[in-house]
């Protein structure tokens, strides 16, 4: 174990950001316990020692708030255009959906490796909180929306996307990528606000992914994808039905997970603002206020995703070089993060991911998580090689682990479950192959 | 004391004293309204706002972006879908008389009902749902809201997200009228001047010309560029003022008989798909009172049917030269 932790903390930047208080660099030796490895639940010094806080803590501030100024100001003057209150909700929508993930380091594969090595079923949990409370606004919205879900419409732009074995090797290749690159889509973009040096490749080769999706789109298509059913479970059950149905499964898979649940720790009566801004947030906090965002954001603008834009742009940039499909078939018939060409400078995704990172960038500042680094060979190399998976797995599979998994699973879409399972799967996979040939921590 | 109980009366009347002139006038105000709309074939916003809750309107949506109805409409605005609900989805048509009947007894739309419609893109497929609802005898009743959404927007007037619930209507559809409707071989016949008739092409110029044959990113293309012999090229774009209402009738008047067009001949209204077109069907019909009929065939019927005269000004082969 001890070997592990340290070694996990030299060569993987998943969870080697440790979040110590207050931008202390986190000793190896804390990392040894089992709560340690999330460290803001694990018993923190009510009060870290004060010369360390204190250097550069009122510089790092002024930068965050000037940060938070702005994005302020641009949401204010996008909102002054026609039609800019959907890009003004979009960035405010993005900063907060950074904020969170950042604060409660919402990470699909964090919390699955937290899981399987180490046994900590804390972060799972967060992710079916999130799911939980999604499903139920969901259901709210799309009852308004649709007052009878059994025709052949499907509601507006919910990521609802075909089921079929293309479906989950997508799922199966995007959970390759998060192992091997050490994180999924939407966790790359906050940790490219916190500096991390595996980001920006992993993100240049999520576009790259990307544009392998589409050369291998056609073909896919016509083998399997056009024949695929896009099933939507209120069109069979209702909103009732799909609902329970909805929660009886994640009630089923927090069962088990409850049972492992670490012995609850001592609390400390700790300052709100050091809560807030600098310990962790508990990742279940995380997950209601992800469900909350997503029901909010599918009821003012769209399904919250976070390759629209990379497609979008990988798309155009391909388009450029002369090296995409002349057709792409049927792909901007299905719903998802579609990856509609982009006409426009500033687009609501857009605008989205700049938020979501320039919210991290900010929130990781305020509790000394902003760690640039100089990346290693090996960084630059995994986070390629696990981004190409990951863009191409979100690629095929009409989204990632937000769009297709968070938004599909919320929507009442099987093709979020079957996204989910086939990503879970290919992250443990991976990493369990990867551990034993001693490439991956 | 005494001072609270003022406050609190102030703001009471702030509260209530808005509404209470509103109340009184509605009766008074309502029919007078009501009739000043049914002369004209557009409703303004504000007219619109005043009479959301009349008991013989319908308010019905025609957006091409999914979504955005149900992000906020207009209040008690029903939602048409113009590529499912409006048109045969397997073959190229109008929708049929049983799916036309299905739809306005959905929408509690009948022949003495006063229809709104309005939608997102300068209400391109509203005055497309005009046309259709014209087809089947809805013509005089049914209004487009000058502006369409995005003015409405613009004015920052109310949205609301939920249903409207609307009693169903005993509407039946007899057989589409063809008189606003022109097939290929009316256009053929005027394009081989057998015919004395003039062709409204509202494609852009570069279209028109032959220089591409569909605006960038459509996939539905003809196999030939250029234009139906005798076609003068207006695109759609000149009838509307920059806040998306249309241009008065004086103007729009001149603009169209600066290129010929003055009503004294029967008019086809034509472009790729022929839903643009019904924007243009909609002024010269509607509120220049011309005879006129769109092309839904339009530029993606003729430019591949084979044999017949193209006029190509930029000499395009293939898309190419």
């Amino acid at each position: 174990m001890k070997w592990q932790a340290n070694r996990h903390l030299r060569r993987s930047d998943a969870l080697a950001e440790p979040v110590g208080s207050l931008g202390i660099a986190a000793k190896p030796a804390r990392h040894l316990s089992r709560a340690s490895l999330v460290p803001a639940l694990a018993p923190s010094p009510a009060g870290p020692a004060p010369g360390t806080v204190a250097r550069g803590k009122p510089l790092r501030a002024a930068l965050a708030s000037l940060v938070a100024a702005g994005l302020a100001a641009a949401a204010w003057r996008l909102s002054g255009g026609a039609g800019g209150t959907r890009l003004a909700l979009s960035l405010v929508f993005g900063a907060l959906f950074g904020l969170v993930l950042q604060r409660s380091r919402f990470c699909f594969y964090c919390q699955w490796r937290d899981f399987l090595v180490s046994g900590d079923p804390r972060g799972m949990l967060g992710i079916l909180a999130a799911l939980a409370v999604g499903v139920a606004g969901y259901a709210v919205v799309l009852g308004a929306w649709m007052p009878d879900p059994s025709g052949t419409r499907l509601p507006p732009d919910a990521h609802i996307a075909p089921v079929g074995p293309v479906l989950a090797l997508a799922g199966l290749a995007f959970g390759a990528g998060m192992a091997i690159s050490g994180s999924c889509i939407s966790a790359h973009l906050y940790r490219l606000g916190e500096g991390s040096p595996t980001a920006p490749f992993a993100l240049l080769g999520t576009g790259l992914g990307f544009v392998l999706g589409f050369l291998t789109w056609n073909p896919l298509y016509l083998a399997s994808l056009s024949e695929a059913p896009v099933l939507w479970l209120p069109r069979h059950l209702g909103y009732a039905g799909s609902l329970a149905l909805s929660l009886a499964l994640l009630a089923a898979l927090a069962w088990p997970l409850l049972r492992r649940l670490p012995a609850p720790e001592p609390r400390h009566a700790a300052d709100p603002l050091h809560a807030v801004f600098v310990a962790r947030w508990p990742v279940w906090f995380g997950g209601l206020a992800v469900g909350a965002l997503g029901t909010l954001s599918y009821l003012r603008i769209g399904p919250l995703g976070v390759t629209a834009e990379i497609g979008g742009r990988s798309r155009q940039a391909a388009g450029a070089f002369g090296i995409l499909p002349e057709r792409l078939e049927g792909l901007d018939t299905f719903r998802g993060c579609a990856t509609a060409l982009r006409d426009a400078v500033l687009t609501p995704n857009g605008l989205f991911i700049g938020g979501l990172v320039l919210a991290s960038f900010a929130a990781a500042l305020v509790a000394g998580q902003f760690r640039p680094a100089v990346p290693s060979r090996g960084q630059v190399f995994r986070g390629l090689a696990g981004g190409v998976l990951l863009g191409w797995g979100a690629m095929t599979g009409l989204g990632c682990s937000v769009g297709t998994l968070l938004s599909g699973i919320m929507a009442g879409a099987v093709s979020g479950w079957v996204f989910g399972v086939a990503m879970f799967a290919g992250a443990a996979g991976t990493l369990w192959a990867g551990r034993r040939l001693g490439a991956l921590a | 004391m005494l001072r609270k109980s003022a406050f609190l009366f102030a703001v009471a009347a702030a509260v209530l004293l808005p509404a209470a002139p509103a109340a009184a006038q509605e009766p008074a105000t309502k029919p007078a309204k009501e009739s000043a709309a049914n002369s004209s074939p557009l409703v303004s916003t504000e007219w619109l706002e005043k009479n959301l809750d009349a008991k013989n309107l319908r308010i019905v949506e025609v957006s091409v972006e999914p979504g955005v109805f149900e992000r906020g409409h207009i209040p008690n605005a029903q939602n048409v879908a113009w590529h499912t609900d409006l048109v045969e989805t397997v073959s190229r048509d109008i929708a049929s008389p049983d799916k036309f009947t299905a739809l306005a007894r959905r929408l509690g739309v009948d022949r003495d009902t006063t229809v709104v419609l309005y939608g997102d893109n300068n209400n391109w497929f509203a005055a497309w749902g005009a046309w259709v609802f014209a087809q089947y005898g809805l013509t005089d009743n049914v209004k487009l809201l000058d502006g369409g959404r995005k003015k409405w927007e613009a004015e920052k007037r109310p949205l609301d997200t939920r249903t409207a619930e609307v009693p169903a209507s005993t509407f039946t559809a007899q057989a589409p009228s063809g008189k606003l409707r022109a097939r290929f071989a009316d256009v053929l016949a005027v394009a081989k001047k057998e015919r004395d008739e003039q062709i409204l092409d509202i494609r852009s110029p570069d279209e028109f010309s032959g220089k591409i044959i569909a605006p960038a990113g459509i996939q539905e293309l003809a196999i030939r560029a250029g234009h139906i012999p005798g076609s003068v090229n207006i695109p759609w774009a000149k009838a509307v003022n920059p806040d998306g209402t249309l241009k008065s009738k004086e103007e729009l008047k001149a603009l169209y008989a600066a290129a010929g067009i003055d009503g004294s001949k029967p008019i086809i209204t034509s472009c790729r798909i022929g839903e643009r077109s019904s924007h243009s069907w909609f002024v010269l019909s509607r509120i220049l009172g011309y005879d006129a009929r769109n092309y839904d065939g339009s530029w993606t019927e003729y430019g591949n049917a084979v044999g017949v005269p193209v006029v190509n000004l930029a000499g395009t082969v293939w898309g190419g030269k």
